[in-house]
């Protein structure tokens, strides 16, 4: 297993905990009362990420919301790829760019959260930002984004094409964000078509098309007609476009592997995050939240590619109009009734999971096919 | 059930046809006696030659055939390290692993992620519909009928001909087969490029054959497991048929298995083929057999002054 996907897993996988975990660390780090960060002299930003910019998914949507600061803001940002995500490697790069007066910095992974606190310790000065960590301090915010809104859309897409009522979505990890994802994906299919069913399975790994691709092949063996995939490459749309299948993806828009089947892509927009609170450091008022920035469809960050034209139009009309209650904030997919795979009740009616239940989500929801493997 | 089964044996070449071509380029190697580490580092070069040269040329056989010279082109540093410099066999092995990602990860880049049009598939109606083994004889990309066909011909070769001979007691014994006559360097080398060339087909059967795309790191320990398949199979291309069929057929049960909602030990599982290694050394060392087991000479370098 190469390193890259060691540490994806373990960004992923330690997610679940990020809420007690930044509950603990910004006790200790933020003071209790805010206080807006003053950047000093000039801001020159830079971005710093644990594989190449160019990886077809995480890294990838982050990279196209940087240039899009740029553009934005009129400043060249300075991008370092592939640093190893260990506290002494990230901080050997965030003291090199600190020494050539850089003062807004981005890190975008995981395991880079204890480097990014204790770097914010040692630079006061220095704004930071941490796309998936898990700490947070008077210069520090860490973020993430609802994926699950834009699941429980692209959810509804596939129940409202599937005529096998089967759908299939391969993950990696069993991880809270993972889960958060594959149940909206379900609960959004069977708000339009409440006798489809989701073969859930976990490849255990990141990187590997051939496993993935193979995994498609036995979903659409067992019957699945769309191909939803949480992972980065694109051998599962391939397969399903072989076979005829539709297909959802994630990150990035997917369609051109799968021109035919492909009905939508949940989207990260980060620009939309990333925009509007770098102006606010630059113009002082910007204030960390205490347990970093969990951002969705109201701020714009997760959204679908456009839809399919396949999809029927009013199952289209359905999706539009819950985007726009996501968007205003009205509607959660995790309202509930929600019920557990073996029909235990996991959001009693009337009530709306909250954050802590989010992170901690360690099961698959009714109409669902397969098991969370057990914890890590 | 059927539909499982069915399932299953057509998915089985997929997992492994890529460890048996990259384990018999391993035994070729071994039994000239260059214990060859490299694997991952090669397959990683064919894998990404493979689907560059195809998105460039528009042709996946130029891309196979790239492939495998790109697979022997790191095999050749390796055995100009080994075989000429008698540099250490297992610590040249793994900087060609390093060098190897290294390289696949630089001149990939820009084709990551990027999808084309892999080999034909064999699709010969009626037949490929027969229960259990029609999808697994007759549903099957051409590739894995010739590779299946080149391992038997090196198997037959290894143990049948005159080459094959003096390969084998080049790597049993170096400073007797030299004074018989034999290049031992040359035979070395060879067997090291053949084993890059296989690796190389290998790695070309990941990207333009099971998944239709670059990744960086999509060979994903692969090479190691070919590695652990060499053992398994006792230096004998026909076990290591068997082997990959065990190896890969654990692999392929696992997604079958989950797709049908069964609960799986799957980590138990992805351990199978260690558990199995360290079975076959255990039940090897208890059995007292030399018949087709580890070359005698195997990870020595042989150097003609030093003979004993």
């Amino acid at each position: 297993m190469s390193r890259l996907s060691m540490t994806r897993i373990m960004r992923r996988s330690v997610m679940g905990m990020m809420l007690a975990g930044a509950a603990a660390l910004s006790f200790a780090g933020a003071s209790s009362e805010a206080e807006a960060f003053t950047l000093k002299g000039k801001p020159k930003i830079a971005f710093i990420y644990a594989a190449t910019a160019r990886d077809g998914g995480w890294n990838e949507a982050i990279d196209n919301a940087r240039q899009d600061v740029e553009k934005e803001l009129g400043v060249k940002i300075a991008v370092s790829e592939s640093i190893p995500e260990e506290t002494t490697a990230v901080m050997n790069a965030i003291d090199l760019y600190v020494k050539r007066g850089f003062n807004i910095i981005v890190t975008t992974s995981y395991g880079y959260s204890d480097g990014a606190l204790e770097a914010a310790k040692k630079y006061p000065d220095v704004a930071f930002l941490g796309a998936s960590q898990i700490t947070n301090d008077k210069n520090l915010e860490s973020f993430y984004a609802r994926t699950y809104q834009g699941w429980y859309l692209a959810g509804m897409a596939a129940g409202g094409v599937t005529k096998s009522h089967k759908l299939g979505m391969l993950a990696g990890f069993p991880a809270g964000v993972v889960n958060w994802d594959i149940n909206a994906f379900t609960l959004g299919a069977r708000s339009i078509d409440p006798s489809a069913e989701t073969i859930v399975i976990y490849t255990n790994s990141w990187w590997d098309p051939v496993k993935e691709g193979q995994v498609a092949e036995a979903m659409l063996d067992q019957g699945a007609d769309v191909i939803a995939n949480n992972l980065s490459s694109t051998a599962p749309y391939t397969a399903a476009e072989k076979r005829g299948a539709w297909s959802v993806g994630f990150q990035l828009d997917q369609s051109a592997a799968a021109p035919n089947g492909h009905l939508t892509s949940v989207l990260f927009q980060w620009q939309n995050y990333l925009i509007p609170t770098i102006k606010n450091i630059i113009a002082g008022t910007w204030e960390p939240q205490e347990y970093g920035a969990l951002v969705g469809m109201d701020q714009h960050v997760v959204s679908l590619s456009p839809l399919s034209a396949k999809i029927p139009a009013e199952v289209k009309a359905k999706i539009e109009k819950t985007e726009a209650e996501m968007v205003a904030g009205t509607f959660s997919p995790y309202t509930g009734p929600v019920k557990k795979q073996d029909g235990s009740i996991a959001v009693p009616e009337g009530q709306t999971i909250d954050d802590e239940g989010l992170w901690n989500m360690d099961y698959l929801v009714e109409g669902s096919i397969g098991t969370v493997p057990a914890a890590q | 059930m059927e539909l499982f089964l069915t399932g299953w044996l057509t998915s089985l070449p997929a997992f492994a046809m890529p460890l048996l071509l990259a384990a018999v380029g391993l035994i070729l190697s071994e039994r000239a006696g260059v214990l060859n580490m490299g694997a991952e580092g090669y397959m990683a070069m064919g894998a990404m030659t493979g689907a560059v040269v195809t998105l460039t040329a528009g042709n996946p056989w130029i891309g196979v055939g790239a492939a495998i010279l790109a697979g022997a082109a790191l095999a050749g540093l390796f055995a100009i390290a080994t075989v000429v410099f008698r540099a250490d066999q297992i610590l040249a092995g793994l900087a060609t692993v390093a060098l190897g990602g290294g390289i696949t990860a630089v001149i990939g880049r820009p084709y990551l992620h990027k999808t084309f049009t892999g080999l034909p598939r064999l699709d010969p109606g009626a037949l490929a519909d027969l229960p259990l083994v029609g999808g697994l004889l007759f549903r099957q990309d051409l590739l894995a009928y010739l590779g299946l066909a080149l391992v038997l011909l090196l198997w037959w070769g290894l143990r049948a001909t005159r080459t094959g001979l003096k390969l084998r007691a080049v790597g049993e014994d170096p400073a007797t087969a030299d004074v018989a006559g034999v290049d031992v360097q040359l035979y070395q080398a060879g067997a090291v490029l053949a084993c890059g060339a296989l690796c190389g087909l290998a790695g070309a059967y990941l990207s333009i054959v099971s998944s239709n795309v670059w990744v960086e790191g999509m060979v994903n320990g692969r090479g190691w497991i070919a590695l652990a398949l060499v053992i398994f199979a006792r230096w004998n291309p026909a076990r290591a048929i068997l082997g990959a069929v065990i190896f890969g057929g654990a692999d392929a049960a696992l997604p079958r298995l989950l797709a049908l909602g069964a609960q799986v030990p799957t980590y138990l599982l992805s351990t199978l083929p260690y558990l199995l290694t360290i079975l076959v050394l255990v039940l090897a060392a208890l059995g007292g057999r030399r018949k087709d087991a580890e070359p005698r000479s195997l990870g020595l370098a042989y150097i003609r002054q030093d003979r004993r």
